[in-house]
């Protein structure tokens, strides 16, 4: 309004352009004004996260189970599955027979697992979904505790279930 | 229309700085037992919680934590994957800003539009995370609320999107008018 007044040139569409283009500098500036103060924030913040996500490197092979080779082992009937995921999600499904080894209540199951396995048992640790880390830190713990013979399924339980093997829901593995 | 105007712009305003903080501030309703101390605050962090009779209490806790919301967004896994946490840093501000402006009806148009094209990408990332089937918590109001990613996530956005398209499409509009009617009367000046 004001600029219509300030403005030699009155023409509607002119004047039409040049709002549109003050109200995208606007909305450049709220978008800009905000992502500076995010970063200032977090910059400041006891607790920041890195600006950019730290991508996690993939698995090695030779840490990794296929599916074929799961399905091999579990036959066998020689090999602990774990399920590295919450109670909550090995309750509402899990690969038959895998016993429940939640990474991120690892020092209150372990215990009884321990009880089943020794250094050379074969284990196939496995969550859900492809990025998911679970099963990843459960290897890694397991590894250090000095179990040899610790793989991954990766997608583990999407995985097994979608290929129609056998599953089991409950408390028991 | 200038109310419908007002009331949309509350109800925009307020979601997006409610949204906002409650990400910023990780913000956790929970209840529970009542912990010794109603209220505790610090520079950073505050918590507070109130007793709910015998050793029960809800408890409500403000500690600017990152951390988990940035882990919602890279779960919705639209690449750029190692941009997650810039949005997780930048976005709760930018929703801020959008929202207090648009309360406070300074640069109430170009709010509008932010807020529009916000509610836009939220819809994509959404419409992508159900369609690759991710059970994903959503994230929107941060982890104050759990609740998954669904059908419902998407409907409130389109109820939303629709609310501040109309916002911003009406200020243009009225504005258009105005400065139309401003020509003509120095139209008729000269």
């Amino acid at each position: 309004m004001k600029e219509a007044y300030d403005t030699e040139d009155d023409r509607p569409a002119l004047v039409a352009d040049r709002r549109t283009g003050r109200t995208f500098r606007q909305a450049s500036i709220i978008v800009l004004a905000g992502a500076a103060l995010g970063l200032a924030a977090n910059a400041v913040s006891p607790r920041r996260v890195p600006i950019l996500t730290p991508l996690k490197a993939p698995p090695h092979a030779r840490d990794v189970v296929s599916l074929d080779e799961a399905k091999t082992l579990w036959n066998s009937g020689t090999v602990f599955f774990l399920d590295a995921r919450a109670t909550a999600d090995y309750e509402a499904g899990h690969i038959a027979g895998a016993l429940s080894l939640p990474i991120d209540e690892f020092d209150d199951h372990y215990p009884q697992i321990q009880a089943m396995l020794t250094t050379d048992s074969t284990i196939v640790a496995y969550c859900d979904g492809l990025d998911c880390d679970l099963s990843h830190r459960l290897m890694d713990r397991l590894r250090e505790l000095g179990y040899q013979h610790v793989r991954l399924l990766v997608n583990g339980w999407t995985t097994w279930h979608t290929a129609g093997l056998l599953t089991h829901s409950g408390a028991d593995p | 229309m200038r109310i419908i105007n007002l009331i949309f712009r509350w109800i925009i305003g307020g979601v997006f700085i409610a949204s906002a903080v409650a990400k910023i501030g990780n913000v956790q309703l929970s209840h529970g037992k009542s912990a010794p101390g109603t209220a505790t605050a610090s520079v950073h962090a505050w918590s507070w919680s109130m007793p709910l009779g015998e050793s029960r209490a809800i408890r409500l806790s403000y500690v600017p934590d990152l951390t988990q919301f940035a882990q919602d967004v890279g779960n919705y896994h639209v690449p750029p994957r190692a941009l997650a946490n810039t949005v997780a840093i930048t976005l709760p501000w930018i929703e801020l800003l959008a929202g207090g402006l648009l309360i406070a009806g300074v640069w109430k148009r170009a709010s509008a539009w932010v807020i529009t094209a916000m509610m836009v990408v939220f819809l994509v990332a959404i419409a992508w995370a159900l369609a690759h089937g991710y059970d994903i918590r959503c994230g929107c109001f941060g982890t104050v609320e759990a609740r998954k990613v669904g059908v419902l996530a998407l409907g409130e956005d389109f109820v939303l999107l629709a609310m501040a398209a109309w916002l911003a499409w009406r200020l243009e509009n009225s504005t258009n008018r105005t400065t139309e009617t401003t020509n003509e009367t120095k139209n008729r000046r000269d």
